[in-house]
């Protein structure tokens, strides 16, 4: 089991109150695949600026919104 | 299961495949390591490792959509970099270690299968790396 980052996030939710966005669409609009965005949204991968940059921008909310450091 | 996750299967049990079958016909004194017979088998075995890649690959291919299969993500660059190291230092290892069969006297043909042994496991590693990896997460 990959060790838990300390960086939080809401991209599950984010998903559901865009209308259920399922982690395969969201993966198509960020040019990943479905188990990046999986290890991405269970803390087991942390993104690149760019790709944390380009999950906001779909949510059309801002990268501190999607990503918390938890210290 | 990603695209890359079921290469690095399909690498893995290729590699075992073909190579167990070799390396087994050697280990158990079914044929000689230092003649023609060997060499023969061994191509043909190489040659079972590159139609069972192909066949296998269209296979995963065809079970995966288009657009996971189409660009290697960034996680993906990372796991292939990394899994390659860790068999780069493998590799380095097993191949300082041919001093061992040199210094026992071993005659060109041994040392020519160490080396091919070294390169399987080293790919080997590599692959399970890979998986692991992609099991894992990251």
């Amino acid at each position: 089991m990959a060790p838990k980052l300390p960086i939080a996030n809401q991209i599950r939710r984010l998903r559901f109150e865009r209308g259920e966005m399922t982690q395969s669409d969201l993966a198509e609009k960020i040019g990943m695949t479905r188990q990046t965005v999986a290890a991405i949204e269970a803390g087991k991968y942390s993104p690149s600026l760019e790709a944390a940059f380009r999950i906001a921008h779909v949510f059309g909310v801002g990268v501190d919104e999607v990503f918390q450091w938890t210290d | 299961m990603s695209f890359r996750e079921k290469s690095a299967w399909i690498t893995l049990v290729t590699v075992l495949l073909s190579f167990g079958v070799y390396f087994g016909a050697i280990v158990t004194g079914r044929i000689s390591g230092h003649g023609l017979s060997s060499l023969h088998l061994m191509l043909a075995c190489v040659i079972a490792l590159v139609v069972l890649q192909a066949v296998l690959g269209r296979v995963a291919a065809a079970t995966t959509p288009k657009a996971e299969r189409a660009m290697r993500d960034e996680r993906e660059t990372l796991i292939q970099w990394r899994s390659r190291s860790l068999g780069y230092y493998v590799l380095v290892v097993l191949v300082i270690g041919l001093f061992i069969p040199v210094h026992l006297g071993h005659d060109v043909f041994d040392l020519a299968n160490f080396v091919l042994l070294d390169v399987v496991i080293a790919t080997l590693v590599v692959a399970v790396a890979q998986i692991v990896m992609f099991r894992r997460g990251a």
